[in-house]
């Protein structure tokens, strides 16, 4: 009946490494529509609701991460009990203790499982030894939910918080699964209030976080996938098979790539988050508008920024301060190292992070004497060197990615050897020849990057206007058209890696 | 209440005029033009060097608003 083959059914409850449970994929979008069926049913009860939402999270880790679910577990359970005993006590020395314990734990899980082999290969690079690389399989999300789990510790050492008494609402917070694989990074001050919230949605939120749905599908499998496939990983791939117009362009693309898988995720996770009742910390806010780098930073990838600069640039600095300048660029290179370090344990990660850092120092010592060149010339306010910041910041920006994406450290050095060296502009023809619709796909994205933010509001005030069914109706055609744009299997998230 | 003293602290190092500039137990650092996260660390020195103290760092990083930066300065002029 309908060619559907009843025996493989039970196959698609099974943890398959090859087959994560991705937002985006049929199967999802089916199991989704089915929990908030429940979660409907049982809207009047908090509790039901809550352990439905719950199971739901652990059997959507487990088919991403398999028996790593284990270890999410033991995460949720151990930072419980570590906040809760550092709330308990007063004494400056006992909450310390706590934290040594929870940074022992979550840190030293996270190096184990990210960081050793890396340190086992600088260890035999430098002769210091030889040893075995070990055979680690790294456990999906864990950057992430390790960093959710310390906020919270962290916020209590900080008194900013209380903690919990519920372990039911921390387990929630640690494995809700909207963000649970590759963020936001959410901090429990703001996530835990909102679970014994009763269930209700505004007609505007509904069509805010359909709209944030559709808007991540077409920017992850219209533009993400499609460049990265069609375009962007051959010029990586081998740069000197390509000239320098055509390596720029897909430094650029991956730009925009990065920024269209990684900012589609977040905003299919705070769109699903918010269909389930819960306002998510925003990630992304048009990080290319920005006109410095410290800017680009307040920008993109925000729940990570965030975490940094609350947790261990304002310490350092703090610690640092009689050292005024100097202090300042202290704590941001070790910071932006430790963001580029947070990606991965390679050189070409924390090269990217180093480079950031460098950008941050430069523009902060720079900061005093163009502000009194602005106000001297009366430009502060000029839309020439507005249009200017913005040019010169994505191309730092775009420059800095080259490291991030490219295969090697010598494959990087290729990349702007070829921009540099081998230019040949006219090649541009050809390419927009080519690959017309990558091109095509290029100018779209980063047209609607700049177009004015007001725009989106205006469209989900229009979606929130219609009937429900006009709603799931535009949903399935864009879902539908979608599907049919998608090159090959849908791509795993950028971000899944880290 | 914030004494016109760290007020004035304030604004000096961040090139404001405190004439125009509100300052309440309730403010935090974002609302205050110019008090960004990179110079701070500026006006905690300026602070200290003005009222002759010195802070923990953790009592610095536990000021949530200007109110509670107040409080430290008085627990620590009292002492």
């Amino acid at each position: 009946m309908f060619g559907i083959d009843f025996t493989k059914i039970p196959d698609l409850f099974l943890y398959d490494p090859n087959y994560p449970l991705l937002f985006g994929s049929s199967l999802f979008l089916f199991l989704f529509f089915a929990l908030l069926v429940f979660y409907r049913i049982f809207a009047k009860s908090n509790n039901a609701r809550i352990l439905v939402l719950i199971i739901f999270s652990l059997y959507f880790y487990y088919m991403a991460g398999g028996v790593f679910l284990l270890l999410l577990i033991a995460n949720a359970i151990l930072n419980f009990y570590f906040g809760k005993g550092m709330g308990a006590t007063k004494v400056e020395g006992k909450r310390r203790n706590y934290l040594l314990l929870a940074l022992l734990f979550n840190l030293g899980l996270l190096v184990y499982f990210k960081y050793s082999n890396f340190f086992i290969q600088l260890v035999n690079d430098i002769n210091l030894g030889q040893f075995e690389l070990i055979d680690i399989i790294l456990p999906i999300g864990i950057s992430f939910y390790t960093f959710k789990s310390l906020s919270y510790i962290l916020d209590i050492y900080l008194e900013a918080m209380e903690p919990t008494k519920s372990f039911r609402d921390y387990f929630l917070f640690v494995t809700f699964f909207p963000n649970i694989l590759a963020g936001p990074i959410d901090r429990a001050a703001k996530f835990l209030p909102q679970i014994n919230k009763s269930y209700s949605l505004t007609r505007k939120e509904i069509a805010l976080g359909l709209m944030l749905i559709m808007m991540g599908l077409i920017k992850k499998i219209m533009i993400a996938d499609y460049i990265s496939l069609n375009f962007v990983d051959r010029v990586f791939d081998s740069p000197v098979r390509f000239t320098g117009v055509e390596n720029l362009l897909a430094v650029y693309g991956y730009a925009l790539q990065l920024y269209c898988d990684f900012s589609g995720y977040s905003d299919i996770a705070i769109g699903i988050a918010l269909l389930l009742g819960f306002k998510l910390m925003e990630n992304f806010n048009y990080p290319f508008k920005a006109k410095s780098i410290s800017e680009f930073w307040r920008r993109w990838h925000i729940s990570l920024s965030s975490w940094l600069l609350d947790y261990v640039f304002r310490p350092l600095q703090i610690t640092l301060r009689n050292w005024r300048k100097a202090g300042n660029i202290t704590a941001l290179i070790i910071t932006f190292v430790l963001v580029g370090f947070w990606h991965g344990a390679s050189w070409a990660f924390l090269v990217w992070g180093l480079l950031h850092g460098i950008y941050m120092a430069i523009g902060m010592l720079v900061q005093g004497p163009k502000r009194k060149f602005y106000n001297k010339y009366n430009l502060t306010n000029s839309k020439i060197l507005g249009g200017m910041q913005i040019f010169i910041t994505f191309n730092l920006v775009a420059f800095s990615f080259i490291f991030f994406r490219a295969n090697s450290f010598e494959s990087a050095l290729e990349v702007i050897n070829q921009i540099l060296f081998f230019f040949k502009p006219t090649v541009f023809i050809q390419f927009v020849e080519g690959f017309t619709p990558t091109f095509i796909l290029l100018i779209l994205g980063f047209l609607f990057h700049f177009l004015p933010s007001s725009l989106g509001d205006k469209v989900t005030d229009k979606l929130s206007k219609l009937n429900i069914f006009v709603q799931a109706i535009i949903f399935t055609v864009v879902i539908w058209v979608v599907t049919q744009v998608q090159s090959a299997d849908l791509q795993p998230f950028i971000y899944f890696q880290f | 209440m914030i004494s016109d003293r760290l007020k004035k602290i304030i604004c000096d190092e961040l090139y404001l005029d405190s004439s125009t500039i509100e300052i309440n137990d309730e403010t935090e650092a974002t609302e205050v033009p110019g008090w960004d996260s990179l110079n701070h660390a500026n006006i905690i020195v300026a602070i200290e060097k003005d009222y002759g103290v010195r802070f923990k760092g953790l009592e610095v990083l536990k000021c949530n608003n200007v109110g509670a930066l107040q409080n430290l300065i008085d627990s620590k002029v009292s002492d």
